[in-house]
C-alpha cells in the first residue's frame, strides 16, 4: 500500500517528477511529511491530531490529503466542521503543489528540529503538558531546558518604568541560573530577553507564534537568533508561517507550560499576559506581578492581577521571584550609582517627572518655570542619563546603560 | 457695422485681455460666437439677446456675428457678457462708438438686464489696458484695487446706456466700508493650560515655521490651530495683493475694502482631492487650497486621514513657494507661499501619546503612520505633543495671555528678520543661516553629539537652527546662538510617531 500511494503520489505531482529520483521521497523521514501537513493552510492543532490518528504514519495522511481522499474519513470532517469540503479541496490543490522533499530540506538547511508528540525527543516538560503540541519546531538546543524557568511577559506598548524593571529582573534572575522564558515580541518581552542576553547567564527560551524564519516583528530579528544561539526558540509553525493573531494565544499557553514561574511586568486591562497568567494558573503554575502606579495604563491589568486576591503574589525584584521559586534570594543591594548628581536646580525638574511618563507642559505645571529653563535642564539630565526622552515624552531612568 | 470692445477672461489667477468683435451684417438674421469659448461663455448669446429686448433694445433682425479675439485662448465664465451686449449696441449703431471708445467692459447680465459681478474681477480688470473700466457694483472695491483705471460701476444695462450717452451721471461708487479692525474671535486667552504648545504657537508665528500637533482627541490641537493667524503680522501691500488675487479668481468672498490684509487661515476637510489641494480643476483652473492659503496658515486637521498623494503633492510647493500646474491644453503658476499647521493623533486610538497609553496593534500603528512620509514630517520645523489639559485649569484657572500681547513679541521678531533680507527665519536657506545663526561653541558641541548619536539628521539640523534663530530673536538675544536656545528648539522637535517611541530589541 506504501508503495502504491507513492506511486500515485508520483503521477498526480507535477512539482514532484521533476524532483526524479524515486528513492528521495522514501528519505524523508516522518518529521518531514508532518512539517508538509502543517505548513497547510488552515492546519491548526485539532485538525492535525485527526488527520495523523487516522492513518498509521504522516506519509500516508500526506498522500490521503494530496489525493482528496481525507474528505471520506469522519472524523477529519468532523474537526474541520462545515467548511470540510472546501477545506479538503484547497489542501489537495496546495499538497498537489507542495514539493515535500523541498520543504524538508529548507527545514533541515535552516537548522529547524522538529519534534513529534509521542516520539523520542519530545521535551518532557509539553509531555506531560495539558495540552501538549502535536509538533514542535525549534532552532538551538533544546536540551537546555532543565533548569528553573520564569516566564516574564507583558505589554508591547510598555512605559520605561516596565523596560527597566522587565530587564533588570531578566538580568538578575539569569545570573542566578534561572532561564528566561519570552515571546520575543516588542516591549516587555524584548525587555526581558535583552536583560537575559546582557546578563550572559542561564540559557535564554523564546516562544514564537510564526514560522522560525518569519521574524515578528521584523527589527527583532537580531534578538531571535541571538537567544537562538544561546538558548533554544519554539515555534509550533513551520517555516514561512506568518504570525497569526490566534496564534498567540497558543503561543502563550506554551509560555505558561514551560514557566515554573510567570511574572507579568506590565499589562493593559485586557492585555495578552493576562492570558498567559490564565493558562499558568491552570497549570498550577505561580503567577507574579510587578505593581506599577495605579494611574498608569499600562499597569492596569497588572494592579487588577494583585487586587483580585490571591492568583498572584507581588514581585518587586528577581529575590521576590527567586523564593517563589525556592530558590535562595540573592541580597538586595542598591546599585551603585555611577552617574554624577544633577544641580540642585535640575534635580527639582527630576522630581517633577517622577516615575511616570511626563512631557513638558507638566513639568511647566509642576515647577512653574519657563519652557526654555526647562529644556535645558531636561538636556543636561538627558545628557547624563537622569531621564530618557521618547516622542516628546520624559521618562526618569533608574539605572543607566542596562536598557 | 464692426464693433471691438476691450474685456478679459480668466486663467488660473491671472486675467488675458480679449477684444470682442462684434460684427452685424445683412443677411439672414442669426447670432454665433466664435473664438474658442466654452459651454458658459457661449450661453452669453441667449443671456445678451434676452437682456437688451428686457431693457427695451432693439435686437437686430441681422445677421450678428461675436469674434473672441484672440482666438487661440479659451474663454470661459459670463464675464464677457457685458462687453458682448455692449458691442451688439456699437455695431447696430444703437450706440454711437465715441460713447463706448477706451473702456472696457466686465460683467455678467441677467434675462432682466442687470449687471452681475463675475470671480475673479481684481485679475480680470488688471488684464485690461483701457482708461476707465465698468464692472457690477459688487465688484466696484476688487476693480479699485487694481488703481490704473477709472472705474464705473451701473447696477442694470439700461443705466449703462443712459450713462455712456451722456444722458444721466455715472452712479457712485459704492463707499468701501471702514477698514476690517482686527476682529479676532480667536483669542489666545481662551487656551488654558498648554504652555508648551502656547509657545510653540508663538515660536510659528514669529519664525514662520511649520508646526505638527500630536495628541489625543479632545487636546485643543483646532482651538491652538486657530489662533495662530491672530498672531501674525498683517500682510505687506504686495502680499496682500498676493493672496487677494487668489481669492478674487476663487471667488472668495473678499473682505470689506477688497484687500485680504489679514493673513488667511484654510482648515480644508481630509477628504480633500488633490486638484482640491493643489488646484487646477474647473476649465478656469480654479486654485486650490494651497493657493488660498497663501501668506497665510494652511491648517490639516488629522493629518494622516489625509490621502497620501495629496500629502506628498504638498512637498513640492513647501520647497518652491509656487505651484505649477499643467493641463494637457494649458499650464498656470499659482502662489502657494503658505505656513502649514497639522494636528494628528499619534495612533488610531488616539491616546498612544504617552509611552504605555496606546491600546493599537503594532500593525494598526504601521498602517497608520505609513501614511506620514518621513520627508514630510521631516518638514517640521516644530513638532509637539499636545496632551489634553488639566480639567482644574479648564474651570477655574486663569486665562491665558491675550493675543495681542503674543502679536507684538512676534512683530518684534519678524522685524528681525526682515534686517537678514527675508521675510521670516523659515524662509532662510542653509547658505543665509551660516551667515545669520551661528552656533556658541557649547552648541555646536551639543549638534555634534547629537549628529553623531543619529538623534538628529544633517537636514534636521538647519530646522533646528532655523528654530533656535527665532527663539534667540524672541528673546532678543544676537547671534551667535546660545546652547539654552539650541536645546529648546530640540525639545520642540519631538517624533510625533507612536512607533518609533516604542521600544524595542
Amino acid at each position: 500500500m506504501h508503495s502504491q500511494s507513492s506511486a500515485r503520489l508520483m503521477r498526480s505531482t507535477g512539482a514532484l517528477r521533476s524532483v526524479g529520483e524515486p528513492g528521495l521521497l522514501d528519505a524523508i523521514p516522518v518529521e518531514g511529511w508532518v512539517t508538509a501537513l502543517c505548513a497547510l493552510d488552515g492546519m491548526g492543532p485539532k485538525r492535525l491530531v485527526a488527520l495523523l490518528g487516522c492513518f498509521e504514519d504522516p506519509r500516508s495522511a500526506w498522500d490521503a490529503v494530496s489525493d482528496g481522499q481525507a474528505g471520506r474519513i469522519l472524523q477529519v470532517c468532523q474537526a474541520i466542521g462545515a467548511a470540510a469540503p472546501a477545506v479538503i479541496a484547497a489542501w489537495a490543490h496546495q499538497a498537489n503543489q507542495c514539493d515535500v522533499a523541498a520543504v524538508w530540506r529548507r527545514h533541515v538547511e535552516f537548522g529547524v528540529g522538529v519534534s513529534l508528540r509521542g516520539e523520542v525527543g519530545y521535551p518532557s516538560v509539553f509531555a506531560d503538558d495539558i495540552e501538549p503540541p502535536v509538533v514542535l519546531f525549534h532552532q538551538g538546543d533544546p536540551d537546555v531546558v532543565v533548569g528553573p524557568r520564569v516566564a516574564i511577559v507583558g505589554t508591547r506598548d510598555c512605559t520605561n518604568y516596565g523596560y527597566e524593571i522587565a530587564f533588570d529582573l531578566a538580568h538578575d534572575l539569569s545570573q542566578a541560573g534561572v532561564s528566561i522564558v519570552s515571546g520575543l515580541a516588542l516591549g516587555i518581552d524584548s525587555a526581558a530577553h535583552a536583560g537575559a542576553i546582557s546578563a550572559d547567564g542561564a540559557p535564554p527560551i523564546g516562544v514564537v507564534g510564526s514560522g522560525l524564519d518569519v521574524f515578528y516583528p521584523r527589527r527583532n530579528g537580531p534578538l531571535w537568533r541571538e537567544v537562538a544561539r544561546r538558548g533554544v526558540v519554539w515555534s509550533e509553525y513551520p517555516l514561512g508561517t506568518a504570525a497569526l493573531a490566534w496564534h498567540f494565544p497558543a503561543r502563550n499557553r506554551l509560555i505558561a507550560a514551560l514557566a515554573d514561574v510567570v511574572v507579568v511586568v506590565e499589562s493593559h486591562a485586557a492585555g495578552g499576559a493576562l492570558l498567559t497568567a490564565d493558562a499558568a494558573l491552570e497549570r498550577g503554575h505561580a503567577v507574579m506581578a510587578v505593581p506599577g502606579p495605579v494611574r498608569s495604563a499600562a499597569s492596569d491589568g497588572t494592579n487588577e492581577l494583585l487586587a483580585s486576591g490571591g492568583s498572584a503574589s507581588v514581585a518587586r525584584d528577581a529575590s521576590d521571584v527567586l523564593i517563589a521559586l525556592g530558590m535562595a534570594p540573592g541580597s538586595r543591594r542598591k546599585a551603585i550609582e555611577r552617574r554624577s548628581s544633577p544641580s540642585n536646580h535640575d534635580r527639582v525638574v527630576l522630581d517633577a517627572v517622577g516615575w511616570q511618563p511626563a512631557n513638558l507642559d507638566d513639568l511647566v505645571a509642576r515647577t512653574g518655570r519657563s519652557i526654555p529653563d526647562l529644556a535645558a535642564s531636561v538636556a543636561r539630565l538627558e545628557e547624563s542619563s537622569w531621564l530618557a526622552r521618547r516622542g516628546g515624552w520624559l521618562e526618569r531612568v533608574a539605572k543607566p546603560g542596562g536598557p | 457695422m464692426l464693433a471691438t470692445i476691450a474685456s478679459s477672461t480668466l486663467l488660473g489667477v491671472v486675467g488675458s485681455p480679449v477684444s470682442v468683435e462684434v460684427h452685424v451684417s445683412n443677411g439672414l438674421p442669426g447670432f454665433t460666437v466664435v473664438g474658442l469659448p466654452d459651454a458658459s461663455c457661449r450661453e452669453a448669446r441667449d443671456r445678451v439677446r434676452a437682456a437688451l429686448i428686457s431693457t427695451g433694445l432693439t435686437w437686430p433682425q441681422r445677421r450678428v456675428t461675436v469674434n473672441l479675439a484672440p482666438t487661440g485662448l479659451r474663454k470661459g465664465g459670463a464675464g464677457l457678457d457685458l462687453a458682448i451686449a455692449v458691442g451688439v449696441l456699437v455695431a447696430d449703431e444703437q450706440l454711437p462708438p465715441a460713447c463706448a471708445a477706451d473702456m472696457g467692459f466686465i460683467g455678467e447680465l441677467g434675462l432682466d438686464g442687470s449687471i452681475r459681478p463675475v470671480p475673479g474681477a481684481l485679475c480680470l480688470v488688471d488684464a485690461i489696458e483701457t482708461a476707465q473700466v465698468v464692472v457690477a457694483p459688487d465688484s466696484a472695491v476688487e476693480a479699485q484695487l487694481v488703481g490704473r483705471h477709472q472705474v464705473r460701476v451701473s447696477p442694470t444695462l439700461g443705466t449703462l446706456l443712459a450713462s455712456l450717452v451722456g444722458d444721466e451721471p455715472w452712479p457712485a461708487l459704492p463707499t468701501p466700508d471702514d477698514l476690517p479692525r482686527c476682529v479676532n474671535d480667536a483669542d489666545l486667552a481662551d487656551v488654558r493650560g498648554q504652555p508648551v504648545a502656547r509657545f510653540a504657537l508663538e515660536v510659528a508665528a514669529a519664525g514662520g515655521h511649520h508646526l505638527l500637533m500630536s495628541g489625543p482627541p479632545g487636546a485643543g490641537k483646532t482651538m491652538l490651530a486657530s489662533r495662530l493667524p491672530g498672531l501674525l503680522p498683517a500682510l505687506a501691500h504686495s502680499d496682500a495683493m498676493v493672496t487677494t488675487r487668489v481669492h478674487s479668481a476663487a471667488g472668495v468672498a473678499l473682505p470689506a475694502g477688497g484687500l485680504v490684509r489679514r493673513p488667511p487661515f484654510r482648515a480644508p476637510h481630509h477628504g480633500a482631492s488633490s486638484v482640491a489641494m493643489v488646484g487646477g480643476g474647473g476649465p478656469r483652473l480654479q486654485p486650490g487650497e494651497i493657493s488660498l492659503a497663501t501668506n497665510g496658515v494652511l491648517f490639516l486637521d488629522e493629518l494622516a486621514e489625509f490621502h497620501t498623494d495629496v500629502l506628498d503633492a504638498l512637498r513640492q510647493p513647501l520647497e518652491e513657494g509656487v505651484v505649477r500646474v499643467v493641463r494637457a491644453s494649458h499650464r498656470t503658476t499659482f502662489p502657494a507661499r503658505f505656513q502649514l499647521i497639522a494636528a494628528m493623533n499619534p495612533c488610531p486610538c488616539g491616546d498612544g501619546g504617552a509611552p504605555g497609553g496606546c491600546r493599537c496593534s503594532g500593525a494598526a500603528v504601521m498602517r497608520y503612520t505609513r501614511r506620514l512620509s518621513g520627508p514630510l514630517v521631516d518638514r517640521f520645523d516644530l513638532r509637539i505633543p499636545v496632551s489634553r489639559p488639566d480639567p482644574r485649569l479648564l474651570v477655574g484657572g486663569v486665562r491665558g495671555e491675550p493675543s495681542s500681547v503674543v502679536a507684538e513679541r512676534v512683530l518684534d521678531a519678524r522685524h528681525r528678520a526682515a534686517s537678514r533680507g527675508v521675510r521670516c527665519n523659515g524662509d532662510l536657506v542653509p547658505r543665509e543661516l551660516d551667515e545669520h545663526a551661528p552656533l556658541t561653541n557649547e552648541a555646536a558641541d551639543k549638534a555634534e553629539s547629537l549628529l553623531r548619536l543619529g538623534r538628529l539628521s544633517a537636514r534636521g539640523l538647519q530646522r533646528v537652527r532655523r528654530v533656535a534663530l527665532t527663539l534667540s530673536d524672541l528673546a532678543g538675544d544676537s547671534a551667535p546662538i546660545a546652547l539654552g536656545h539650541f536645546e529648546t528648539a530640540i525639545s520642540l522637535r519631538s517624533d510625533p510617531l507612536v512607533m518609533t517611541a516604542r521600544s524595542g530589541g
